[in-house]
């Protein structure tokens, strides 16, 4: 299992840092959506404080779900994945290895956003962007674990990116509700401990889109 | 691995409203080439993908060798596919798609492994460029690398001579000359009938998804 992920993932980052596809496209997308949006609300500090937890998740969930269509899109090319499926490793290392892929760019991406939001809507820069980091991580983990599962049914779907975005903000919706109040209270000023009941409501949104991606992308990838 | 014929009983695949195979008796057997015939939308593809393990019979069932239904990884190192499309990635060299299907095989001795491939199949300096600019003579000799590095014991050929000129044809026969020497159960689709009279040692003929009267 680990050594058919280890595998994929490594081809994942090789790919990348050739084509540099995704982070490019879908970091300069996040980046877009956050200097539009900075630009249409900015109307004082405060107010700007307020606006950049919703902005910094727009950013990244927006960014995400491109980056999760390109890394299947790949597979699709050349019918690479009709190879990956035939080879003899569990259908769930390939998923693994797929959405340890999307994640390692998902972060990069959003390790870019984070501090321009920062910047551009007067966030400090300090223990409250450290934790805003932490939330994210989180948020992020389990929507790239859901979305992943459902951009490798897009592949075999004709409005693909139309079906992943239809599906995945839906299905998404507690980890990213979570993830912008848990972020709304940190930069508000509140410690990181007082959000643990959000933090808890993420970590079991990342478990359980972990647990149904690891069990149901065999069936769904086997008609 | 070792298997010497795969078997199919009462095969039926629907999808949705449409029936793509209904009722498909068949064996395939070690040493042997098995040519596919039948128009598009007989069923073919669907067999194929069966037999792979890519898709699941809506009923009936798929036996290899003696021991019945087996599904999973071990079963499908036994497997080779070649078709139109390489399967391979485009942003990477042939080499670099070579030892990535060849630790996912886990295959031993990769290095070694995969030289012998690139002597086998001729694969030359071009090799080290993506497989994006290849032509397709170059993609098929990549295709054939990868799809028989594992030596499968089961191999798969979709349409594997669409857009090949001379020369690709040519190899893609010897190829599967070789692999037929070897023992593999080789089933082909093919709607080149000169390609399916030198290779076939056996014909399935099918029709709106069952075998047609010979």
């Amino acid at each position: 299992m680990l050594r058919g992920t280890w595998a994929i993932l490594e081809k994942e980052l090789r790919v990348e840092i050739r084509t540099k596809e995704i982070l490019v496209t879908a970091g300069l997308f996040g980046l877009l959506v956050t200097v539009l949006t900075s630009l249409a609300f900015f109307l004082d500090d405060a107010t700007a404080r307020r606006l950049a937890p919703g902005v910094l998740w727009v950013g990244a969930s927006f960014a995400g779900v491109l980056a999760m269509g390109r890394s299947w899109a790949r597979e699709r090319e050349a019918d690479a994945i009709r190879g990956l499926l035939l080879a003899p490793v569990p259908r769930a290392a390939i998923y693994l290895g797929k959405m340890l892929g999307t994640w390692v760019f998902v972060m990069a991406i959003d390790f870019v956003l984070l501090p321009v939001v920062a910047i551009l809507f007067r966030v400090e820069l300090g223990e409250e962007l450290l934790s805003a980091a932490v939330i994210l991580v989180l948020g992020m983990t389990g929507y790239v674990a859901m979305g992943t599962l459902f951009a490798a049914m897009s592949v075999r779907t004709r409005a693909r990116d139309l079906m992943l975005s239809v599906v995945l903000f839906p299905l998404s919706s507690p980890g990213l509700v979570a993830g912008v109040v848990a972020t709304r209270e940190v930069l508000g000023g509140a410690p990181l401990g007082e959000t643990l009941e959000w933090l808890r409501i993420l970590l079991a949104f990342d478990l359980v889109a972990i647990v149904s991606g690891l069990v149901l992308f065999e069936p769904l990838m086997s008609d | 691995m070792v298997f010497d014929r795969v078997e199919v009983k009462g095969l039926v695949k629907v999808y949705g409203a449409t029936r793509a195979l209904g009722g498909v008796d068949a064996t395939f057997r070690a040493g042997q080439v098995t040519v596919i015939e039948g128009p598009n939308g007989s069923g073919k593809s669907t067999l194929l993908n069966i037999l792979a393990q890519l898709v699941r019979p809506s009923r009936g069932e798929v036996r290899y060798g003696d021991t019945g239904v087996r599904r999973g990884s071990e079963l499908r190192s036994a497997i080779g596919i070649l078709a139109h499309a390489a399967m391979t990635y485009p942003d990477l060299s042939a080499r670099e798609n070579l030892a990535l299907f060849a630790r996912l095989y886990e295959i031993e001795h990769a290095a070694k492994v995969i030289d012998g491939l690139v002597e086998r199949f001729e694969i030359g300096r071009w090799g080290e460029r993506p497989a994006r600019t290849y032509s397709r003579g170059q993609l098929q000799r990549l295709a054939l690398a990868r799809a028989l590095m594992h030596s499968p014991q089961l191999l798969l050929l979709d349409e594997p001579s669409t857009g090949l000129d001379v020369r690709g044809v040519e190899r893609l026969v010897v190829t599967v000359e070789a692999e037929r020497e070897r023992g593999a159960i080789v089933v082909l689709i093919t709607h080149d009938p000169e390609l399916a009279e030198r290779l076939a040692d056996s014909v399935l003929p099918l029709d709106r998804g069952k075998v047609a009267p010979s």
